[in-house]
């Protein structure tokens, strides 16, 4: 008989971080519970990285697309036309998600560095159309300030984008559990043999695709309207994308709680350096200390304390 | 009897090689076929074709009497072709539950967003094919014997009408060649249909009931093993004598 794994774990382990990180909100000073936010915000891109990325093992380098064509939309509709956030919002996830699929999804029939191509093009399409299309509307290159804001305050923003970021994470990590997550790890390992299994290979990329949009474009548009600006240099900047993909490999590909640690990880490293470290040299020791992490455990964080449970419970017996 | 697969004049080309060439054969209901030919002969290719991995340049394929080349791979599994691989293909980041439990997904969005868990018929795939005890192995933990169990339980979790075995003896010992042997036999004996290629014909010989030879991609012979072993043509491309 299989030994059916159990929820329960698992499970306790959400439930304590809730129940964690529900606390910190209200006790954490402010200048540290910004730096949460950001982190919130940044673990959100990374799952939605991870969920296509380090799933299915097609790197994509066009996620800002997403991201920045979802906050645009709702930056614009809220700010430029004066139209309600209840309605941009979702409004501008629906632009994010269809933008992505539009430019994206003929790229999911190709295979390797062709899909990293096409998704790369696509963000330098974007990044220079908003600059020179309709600069009324988009801003140009300075983009748009003074966006109307969801929440003003460390507190309830705080509250938003960590409960937005749990019951991503969760729904994604239950995601991954499925059958659709094996196809998902399968079609990474070898889309051929997947395909001589009877399983649509283009289906699964196909749901793989749409999660990681969806879950893109609505961290976009909390994000624009939690900074209250958007501006092409930064959305469509390779300083953004790297970040997310960065927070993804330290903190543990493919494991969804991986992003989430990586976020914090880099997101802290970079506030903790700031007052000891000026200018690009703080850069620079951030990206040694990244990838010498990377490179020395090419699980991430995630891998490190997986084997240091494993480690205990050997020693325990 | 009604034939189950047909393979009518197909000719596939790689640039100026031609691996199979006008090819036709079938396999009738219930029938197991033997498939031999030496190194480079297009046995693999044939496979790769009949299951849709490639398209053939011209002919057709029938499969129940219907023309399924414009069917992609995962469509005429899905009709009820399997395969397993000359060289073993298992997913090496999942156990053996795992790897057969892929055999069983639903290819549909919804369902598949489901968890479930192991199923009794991953505990029986397992038994039948003798990996009980690897259930929670992975791959590289197998013997070559057991990688070719685990590609035959992942075919015949698909539930198919006819199999590819593809060089289903290849790296094996003795003793496993015999287990496996046994295990197709016991298989043929309960319905499964199959195309088996193979270089042992001592292990092949008991388990088909037919013979297509081919040689440059071309049927050279076909019939019971006993009369294509003893066409002249034959002993010349394969055996060398």
């Amino acid at each position: 008989m299989i030994k059916q794994r159990t929820l329960s774990r698992p499970m306790i382990g959400w439930l304590i971080f809730l129940g964690v990180m529900l606390v910190v909100g209200a006790v954490i000073p402010a200048r540290w519970g910004r730096l949460c936010i950001m982190a919130n915000y940044s673990a959100i891109f990374a799952i939605s990285w991870d969920i296509l990325c380090g799933a299915t093992g097609y790197v994509s380098f066009g996620h800002p697309f997403i991201i920045g064509v979802a906050g645009y939309t709702t930056a614009i509709l809220a700010k430029q036309i004066g139209m309600p956030l209840y309605a941009t919002m979702p409004i501008g996830i629906a632009a994010g998600m269809g933008a992505g699929m539009l430019f994206f999804l003929p790229g999911l029939r190709l295979r390797g560095n062709y899909f990293c191509i096409v998704t790369l093009a696509a963000m330098i399409i974007i990044h220079q159309l908003v600059v020179a299309v309709r600069s009324d509307l988009t801003g140009g290159s300075r983009g748009l300030t003074a966006v109307p804001a969801l929440f003003i305050g460390m507190t309830p923003n705080y509250y938003l984008s960590f409960i937005l970021l749990f019951c991503i994470a969760l729904g994604m990590w239950y995601v991954l559990r499925s059958d659709a997550g094996m196809t998902f790890n399968a079609i990474r390992m070898d889309e051929d043999t997947v395909s001589g299994l009877g399983l649509s290979t283009f289906r699964f990329k196909l749901i793989a695709f749409t999660l990681s949009a969806l879950v893109g474009a609505v961290g976009g548009v909390f994000f624009t309207h939690y900074i209250a600006s958007i501006a092409p240099g930064s959305i469509f900047g390779m300083t953004f994308m790297l970040s997310m993909i960065l927070a993804t490999l330290v903190g543990g590909l493919n494991t969804i709680i991986g992003p989430i640690i990586g976020a914090y990880f880099i997101t802290f490293l970079l506030g903790i350096l700031r007052p000891y470290i000026m200018g690009p040299p703080r850069f620079v020791a951030y990206a040694l200390i990244c990838f010498g992490l990377y490179i020395a455990k090419s699980r991430g964080i995630y891998g490190i304390v997986q084997d240091a449970v494993n480690w205990y419970r050997q020693k325990k017996g | 009897m009604a034939r189950l697969l047909e393979v009518k004049g197909v000719t596939k080309t790689f640039g100026r090689l031609v691996a199979i060439n006008n090819l036709s054969f079938y396999v009738e209901e219930g029938e197991a076929l033997g498939l031999m030919g030496p190194n480079g002969s297009g046995k693999t290719t044939l496979f790769n074709t009949l299951i849709g991995d490639y398209l053939q340049d011209s002919g057709e394929i029938f499969f129940r009497e219907k023309e399924i080349s414009k069917y992609s791979t995962h469509e005429r599994v899905k009709m009820g072709i399997a395969r397993t691989y000359q060289i073993p293909r298992p997913f090496y980041e999942m156990t053996v539950a795992e790897n057969i439990h892929v055999s069983t997904v639903p290819d549909k969005a919804i369902a598949s967003l489901r968890r479930r868990g192991h199923t009794e018929l991953e505990e029986k795939l397992a038994e039948d094919v003798g990996l009980k005890d690897h259930i929670s192995h992975y791959p590289y933990e197998l013997t070559m014997g057991d990688l070719r169990r685990l590609e035959l339980a992942k075919a015949l979790a698909l539930n198919p009408k006819i199999t590819l075995l593809d060089e289903i003896f290849a790296g094996l010992t003795v003793a496993e060649i015999g287990e496996i042997s046994d295990l197709i036999g016991k298989k043929r004996d309960e319905g499964l249909d199959f195309i088996v290629v193979s270089h042992d014909l001592q292990a092949l010989a008991p388990l088909v009931s037919r013979v297509v030879v081919i040689n440059f991609g071309k049927l050279i012979d076909e019939g019971s093993y006993e009369e294509v072993v003893n066409n002249e043509e034959v002993k010349q491309v394969y055996f060398g004598y």
